[in-house]
Formats: structure tokens, C-alpha cells, sequence
């Protein structure tokens, strides 16, 4: 299912919290939501459920969300690990929530136990661990195996074991032609998972595309040539604008090009290559780069 | 609408606060029905069956049904599941709807269950200490309630419980606001009231719950008490589904 963001707009008395956000989510992959704190990207998933009230519109296959029905098989939306009621066991949580697309008690008992929660389905969730609380949030989410999944920040508190649980879950969800949109403050870890990233910082849009397109971005992007004849390909580069650093013996780094081009030069001139690699940026580095300024509460100096 | 009514019902009773209030609701039903049988009419007369039946529109056993018609609103607010509601439930005035429709439910059986109670009381009340002839004695003054009465009154109370939560997104204030209410300021504002030599009676004759004990007790000098307090009850429910509608969740 293709998810539109259209315009998205939020004040908050004098503060303009969302400012006309506009993008897709697409079938099949899985996108990242992307942001400093503060930034709008809980808010704007709140807009995206008709929970807040606002300025635009988002369209899920071309229509609103309260069209679907029921609504649980569209979407399946997880945003805080501690929306549940504390006396509540996880088990009657679930049979609550599966109500409106008629659930069974069987499927409560399987989503139970693929998030690892069967133990203590008839327990009461209060005393749950804050990893815990987000299991029994994504068990609520993919309860109906919605077409859609949301989720706010569901790797927080999570285990390492469990992280990697989520990702390979998440990318298999969206293997199978669903869309899922999951924010994160784990910046190398939604490096491994993404498809697609959407940024935002101060409300505004900074990026709405491909992960890959997303990295190219950093001015720390380069090609790294390692060649026993590397002093003769940088004269060469050289002669042709092309700048280029040495690093080491027989490497030299060429900022700002692809490996194509710097390739099809080197077989040109019959020069031997040993290694020709990109180096991008990593995601954390794009997204200092890119939101730098965009950060609504700045950190101080560190000595 | 079946669905949200279902939700509504795997809420209201997977949590055990419910089952304790509805507990406390009848424990509480019964000894105040049990209370003039038991330990003598002091003075007011023979006890009817119908004065009986009355006890439970009482403040002190509606006060048990407040609570769990606040926790209609006021646990999702508390604990955030207001949003995993609204997810599945998009369509806000269906979700007060089943909300009210559950609660007049739950009302009703509770009610009955209440009457059930008062049933047994009475019927192992010592012999004589209830009568079939005179006014009998209602519990909250006045003429003993019908029996539509007690139901509708518990159920225009719980109403004004779940609307005061809307508006305040606060469980606590949605209980104590109309036990307060009834039960402190309206006195008080009467008292002033008389203090000042006939210019406040207006306010007098508008309160809410002095209107609703006089349409339940049925004064004879009050005959618009009904419609004045059916006019509070409907402006408080109004007033906080439009801020339901409205607000974020």
C-alpha cells in the first residue's frame, strides 16, 4: 500500500511544530524517519493517524484512512511502548485490540510468541521492562498483519538480540509488498535497515529519497584507487581537473567522483588497478551534515 | 459500530477495577438498603418495597458507577491507549457513542443487580419492617423513586461523570467533580443563596443536581426539575464529545 503525505502542517500555539511535510512511503520497502529530538516526526506520524489535528492530508492507496475497513488490516501502528493499561495482562491487551478486524484468540497466542511474549501473555504488563512494553507495542501493530506498519522508535530499549530480530522481521514485512515506516534514533542501525529515508529537522523536509541517494549527498563521498602505478593516475586526474589525495603508498582518495568514471580513465591510460572502491559517508555523517542546524534543542560544548 | 462495542467491552472488562467497583457498587447498595430494616425506620415510617428498590440512586452508591463511568475516558487518557483506539477507531463519534452505549449497559445491569441485592436484603429484613401502605422512605428524601427513575438518574449521573472526564482528560476530577457537586458546593451555594434575600434564587432553581434529586424524589413544587437537570446532563455530554471531537489525542 503507497502512503501519501500530503502538506502536512502543525502549530502548536506559536510554534510551527510541522511545516508542510510532503512525501511517499512506498510498497515493498521499508523507510526511515529521520530527525534530531524535537524535530516533528512523532507529531507528523500522529497527523499521518488523524490522532492530531492539522493542516493536510495523508492518503493510504489514494484514500483516507477512515475509508479502510476495517482499519487494523490497513494500518498497524506502534508509537509508545507504554500505551497500555498497567493491569491490563498482554494477553486481554491484544483480544482488546483485535476486535475491530475480528481477531482470534488463536492469532493473540501466535503474535504472543513471535514476539516473545507467550510467557507472560497472562501476566500484567506495569511491571514489563521498557523492551518488553515495545514488544507488546509492535505485538499490538502487526496483530491484523496490517498493510501498513508505523512505529515510533521501536528499537528503543531493546536488547542487541533483539534489535536484530526487529530488522530481519521488519525487512521481511516489507519483503512481502507491505509498507513500513519506522522512525529511529539508531542511525547505524536504520543504516542496515532502510530502504528509503525521509528527514526532517525543525519541521521542515531535508530528504525524501533513496537510502543510497541519501548517502551520495555527504561532501565526504570519494573514490579510493589503490594502484602500483597510483603518482602516474593522479597526473593524469590532475590533467583533467580531477583532484586527488594520497593516502598511504599506492592509494590515493578522489573526492566527489564515481568509481565509473575514475575506472574508465585508469583502462583508458592501461593503468593497473589493485582496488577501486567508493567511500561513502556513513548515514550518521549525512545526517549531522544535513541537520546540523535544524537541531531544536543544541547541545553544549564538551571540553 | 458492533466492532467498537466489542472494544468497548473487552475494555471495560478486562481490568479489575471494574469488577471492584461494581462489587463495592452492591456491597454499598445493600447495607444502605439494609440499614433502615435492620436498625429501625428512626422515625420516618415503615419502609416500602418501593422505597427500597429506591436506595440505589443514592450519591453514596452512584458515586461507585461514577468511577467506572470515568474510567471510560479517563484510563485511555491516563495511559495512552486513547491513540491505539483512535487508530483502530478513526471515526471519533462512533467511539463516544459506543462508549455511551456500553455505559448505559453497565448501568442498566448494574442497576439490576442492585435490585437483586436490595431483593434479598428484604426478604431477610425481620418480619414487619417492611409495609405495603404509606410513602415508604427514600433514601435520598422526599417520595421513594420509580423504579425508570432510579435507572435513569444513575444513568444521567455516570453521564456527567464520563462528559466532566472528556472535558478534563482527568479521571480523578471526573469522579470527585459531581460528588462534590451534589453533595458540598450545591449546599453551600443554597446557603448563600438564602443569605441574600431572594436575589441568588435563580442560581437556585438552575443547579444541577438539587433539580436532579427533585425530579427523583418527585417535589411536587419543582415540575420543570426534570427538564432542568436532562439540560445539564445533555450540555456536559454535548460540550465534551465537541472536545473529544476537536482536540488531539
Amino acid at each position: 500500500m503507497r502512503i501519501e503525505a500530503r502538506n502536512l502542517d502543525k502549530h502548536f500555539r506559536s510554534v510551527h511544530a510541522v511545516k508542510g511535510l510532503s512525501f511517499t512511503v512506498e510498497p515493498g520497502r521499508v523507510t526511515g524517519f529521520l530527525g534530531p529530538n524535537g524535530s516533528g516526526k512523532s507529531t507528523t506520524m500522529r497527523l499521518m493517524l488523524g490522532l492530531d489535528s492539522g493542516g493536510g492530508e495523508t492518503l493510504y492507496d489514494g484514500k483516507k484512512l477512515s475509508s479502510h475497513h476495517p482499519v487494523t488490516r490497513t494500518i498497524g501502528a506502534h508509537l509508545d511502548a507504554k500505551f497500555f493499561h498497567p493491569k491490563r495482562t498482554a494477553y486481554a491487551h491484544l483480544r482488546m485490540l483485535g476486535a475491530e478486524a475480528g481477531i482470534s484468540k488463536a492469532r493473540v497466542h501466535e503474535v504472543l510468541k513471535l514476539v516473545g511474549l507467550e510467557s507472560v501473555a497472562k501476566k500484567r504488563p506495569g511491571g514489563f521492562s521498557l523492551g518488553m512494553g515495545q514488544r507488546l507495542g509492535l505485538a499490538g501493530a502487526i496483530l491484523a498483519d496490517p498493510q501498513v506498519l508505523m512505529l515510533d522508535e521501536p528499537a528503543n530499549g531493546l536488547d542487541p538480540q533483539s534489535i536484530q530480530w526487529l530488522r530481519d522481521f521488519l525487512k521481511h514485512y516489507a519483503s512481502t509488498g507491505k509498507s513500513v515506516l519506522v522512525s529511529s534514533h539508531l542511525l547505524s542501525e536504520m543504516e542496515l535497515l532502510a530502504d528509503d529515508v525521509v528527514v526532517i529537522a525543525r519541521g521542515n523536509l531535508i530528504a525524501a529519497e533513496s537510502m543510497p541517494a541519501f548517502l551520495s549527498r555527504a561532501t565526504g563521498s570519494a573514490v579510493v584507487v589503490r594502484s602500483p602505478q597510483s603518482e602516474k593516475l593522479a597526473e593524469l586526474l590532475s590533467s583533467q581537473g580531477i583532484a586527488s589525495t594520497t593516502d598511504g603508498a599506492r592509494t590515493i582518495v578522489i573526492p566527489g567522483h564515481s568509481t565509473d568514471r575514475i575506472g574508465e580513465i585508469a583502462f583508458a591510460n592501461g593503468i593497473a588497478l589493485s582496488e577501486l572502491s567508493p567511500r561513502t559517508a556513513s548515514l550518521e555523517q549525512v545526517f549531522l551534515e544535513l541537520t546540523e542546524s535544524g537541531q531544536e534543542y543544541r547541545l553544549g560544548e564538551t571540553s | 459500530m458492533i466492532a467498537n462495542l466489542v472494544y468497548e467491552w473487552r475494555r471495560l472488562w478486562s481490568v479489575r477495577a471494574t469488577w471492584i467497583m461494581t462489587f463495592v457498587y452492591l456491597v454499598i447498595t445493600g447495607l444502605l438498603g439494609a440499614g433502615p430494616l435492620f436498625l429501625g425506620d428512626g422515625g420516618f415510617g415503615t419502609q416500602t418495597w418501593k422505597g427500597l428498590y429506591s436506595t440505589n440512586a443514592n450519591f453514596l452508591c452512584l458515586v461507585m458507577l461514577s468511577v467506572v463511568a470515568s474510567q471510560f475516558f479517563g484510563h485511555e487518557y491516563r495511559y495512552g491507549t486513547i491513540r491505539l483506539t483512535l487508530t483502530e477507531f478513526p471515526k471519533r463519534e462512533r467511539v463516544v457513542l459506543a462508549k455511551t452505549l456500553l455505559l448505559a449497559l453497565y448501568v442498566t445491569v448494574a442497576t439490576i443487580l442492585g435490585w437483586a441485592v436490595l431483593g434479598v436484603v428484604g426478604s431477610i429484613a425481620p418480619e414487619g419492617s417492611i409495609g405495603t401502605e404509606g410513602p415508604g422512605l427514600s433514601i435520598n428524601g422526599g417520595e421513594p423513586s420509580e423504579l425508570w427513575q432510579v435507572l435513569v438518574f444513575g444513568f444521567a449521573y455516570c453521564v456527567i461523570a464520563m462528559s466532566l472526564t472528556m472535558i478534563t482528560r482527568n479521571l480523578a476530577l471526573g469522579i470527585v467533580l459531581p460528588l462534590l457537586l451534589s453533595s458540598i458546593i450545591e449546599g453551600l451555594i443554597v446557603l448563600f443563596a438564602g443569605l441574600a434575600n431572594g436575589k441568588m434564587d435563580w442560581i437556585v432553581d438552575a443547579l444541577p443536581f438539587a433539580n436532579g434529586t427533585a425530579w427523583l424524589t418527585n417535589l411536587p413544587d419543582q415540575p420543570n426539575a426534570g427538564l432542568i437537570f436532562a439540560a445539564w446532563v445533555t450540555g456536559t455530554y454535548l460540550i465534551g464529545s465537541a472536545m473529544f471531537f476537536k482536540r488531539d489525542a
